[in-house]
């Protein structure tokens, strides 16, 4: 019964999700329109330049959300690794965590997209032939950018799991294994409710950074937003206006997410008395 | 009659630092036992060995007949046996006074929940705050915090309870309410190793006072003749010490 209802709430929130996020961007679409006309571009080329902005801009928001997703994940295991007992845990999540946070996130796409492949290519060797389309179909700018981002986010959200598992008492765990609990149940009743609301807000704080920094995948010609808003210049020959617009939207974006956070932490806070 | 808890040679270094030496101890079933000792002296390392929050170098430890070793099996069986109550409570923050009481029942004895709901409430029945169970631990005091601590603990319905100083973070005049739990759980006939200085509790029904010093058992006795008669002049400058 509780299932069927969490499945209906799934299935509602989804569709309310994919509404929202159609009339978000024609929003963007109409507004970018509307902006385009009273500042004089040729009127005939508005809808072709409106529409391949909001294209840009919804690549952008479409790579920081999967990104994001993965680059938890990823986090949340090199996290927990980096805090292992073991060694064979703990040193490659810490060589991973050291590689990524200290080498630009600009090499870091640039390697993806040029060097990849030729570092995969072995691979594809044996993969070829049971029906895998050619590596270079595969590792396109959009793919690309998306393992350098996950990548890259999910270093640093290690860093903010570590520490917010760390912040939680050793009493806790202490408390919690004395009532016979096992390792994994402490993890998943104690220590990750409470961590959350200490790693939420940093979390969404690099997913916000991801959004902006996702701008760079412009460099392997991934028509994001700022791509868009450059091919535009280059037949307008207006960078003020259309730069304008590029930073406009970038700003739209961040401040719902960060108006989602603030949401997030009351509904967080409201669970549960402070500590 | 065999000991419910069983210590034979324990040793334990942190590092290079001896703080068990060659423990031997054995607890009836039923036994009321009161450690005291100087700071430092390895009183709560002791009782954290019996439910392995810290390993031991040599010797053995048996708890209830089972024996504490790495395997894993065991370690779960003798916490399941074991209720510990610690000084700075270490409720679950986030977690009303139910919740936490019916958390272990519920995942690790795997009773439904109106089961662990019910004999959490007969329990905060038992320490006087069953008014309090919709609250979060923030809101309570600290001799209640304590007392949804112990009831926690006994929830997994143990057959030992360890307290660590369990009245040393309390402001003096939640002391006694704490205390009164406990003199009344020991009555009840449980098995319990208590590191505390109140001697009035353990005048009162300890069966047996272990005075600790430097990691080794300096003394045992009755309290009164502990208290009064230490044998011991390192007992006797401990007692001097505290009683002033
Ligand atoms: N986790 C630890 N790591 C290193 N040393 C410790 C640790 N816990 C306790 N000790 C040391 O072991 C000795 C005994 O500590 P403890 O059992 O807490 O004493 P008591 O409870 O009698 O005050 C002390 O010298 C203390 O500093
Ligand atoms: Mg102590």
């Amino acid at each position: 019964m509780r299932v069927l209802k969490a499945l209906a709430w799934s299935v509602v929130a989804l569709a309310a999700l994919a509404v929202g996020y159609v009339v978000f961007f024609d929003g963007i679409e109409a507004v970018l329109r509307w902006y385009f006309t009273v500042t004089n571009f040729t009127a005939s080329k508005v809808p072709n330049f409106a529409h391949n902005l909001r294209l840009g801009a919804e690549v952008t928001i479409k790579l920081t959300v999967i990104s994001s997703i993965t680059g938890l994940i990823l986090g949340l295991f090199a996290g927990i690794a980096r805090l292992s007992k073991n060694p064979l845990f703990r040193w490659p999540a810490q060589f991973y965590v050291w590689v990524i946070r200290g080498t630009p996130l600009l090499v870091q796409i640039l390697f993806a997209y040029n060097a990849l492949p030729f570092l995969l290519e072995p691979l594809w060797k044996y993969l070829q032939p049971l029906g895998v389309p050619p590596i270079q179909d595969v590792l396109t700018p959009y793919w690309a950018a998306f393992i350098a981002l996950s990548v890259n986010v999910g270093a640093y959200n290690a860093e903010v799991i570590r520490a917010g598992i760390q912040a939680i008492a050793k009493g806790q765990w202490e408390a919690a294994m004395s009532l016979g609990m096992r390792p994994f149940q402490v993890m998943r009743y104690i220590i990750v409710p409470q961590a959350i609301k200490i790693v939420v807000p940093p979390l969404v704080n690099n997913v916000i950074a991801l959004l902006k920094d996702s701008s760079l995948a412009s460099v392997i010609t991934l028509l994001e937003l700022v791509h868009q808003g450059q091919r535009m210049i280059s037949i307008t020959f207006r960078p003020v206006e259309v730069y304008i617009a590029v930073a406009a939207i970038y700003l739209i974006l961040t401040t719902v997410l960060t108006f989602f956070t603030d949401w997030l932490e009351r509904a967080l806070a409201r669970r549960g008395a402070a500590v | 009659m065999e000991a419910i808890i069983h210590m034979e040679n324990v040793n334990k270094w942190f590092g290079s630092l001896h703080v068990l030496k060659d423990i031997n101890l054995d607890v009836q079933k039923g036994e009321v036992v009161v450690v005291i000792g100087p700071s430092g002296s390895g009183k709560s390392t002791l009782i954290r060995t019996i439910n392995r929050l810290e390993e031991i170098q040599k010797g053995r430890i048996v708890v209830d007949g089972i024996e504490l070793n790495r395997d894993v099996r065991n370690i779960d069986a003798v916490r399941k046996e074991v209720g510990m109550v610690f000084q700075s409570f270490n409720l679950f923050p986030h977690m009303t006074v139910l919740e936490n009481i019916t958390l272990a029942p519920r995942i690790v004895r795997k009773w439904p929940r109106e089961k662990a709901e019910q004999i959490a409430m007969e329990l905060l029945e038992r320490v006087d705050i069953a008014d309090q169970a919709e609250k979060y631990p923030a809101q309570l005091s600290g001799g209640q915090q304590q007392r949804v601590a112990i009831a926690r603990a006994l929830a997994m319905q143990p057959k030992i309870m360890l307290f660590d100083e369990p009245t040393s973070a309390l402001d003096p005049e939640m002391v006694g309410e704490v205390l009164d739990a406990m003199k009344e759980l020991a009555r009840s006939g449980m098995t319990m190793l208590v590191v505390t200085h109140e001697m009035g509790f353990a005048r009162e029904v300890a069966d047996r006072v272990i005075f600790m010093d430097m990691g080794e058992i300096i003394e045992e006795g009755e309290p009164d003749q502990v208290f009064s008669n230490p044998r011991h002049e390192r007992t006797q400058a401990f007692l001097a010490r505290i009683l002033h």
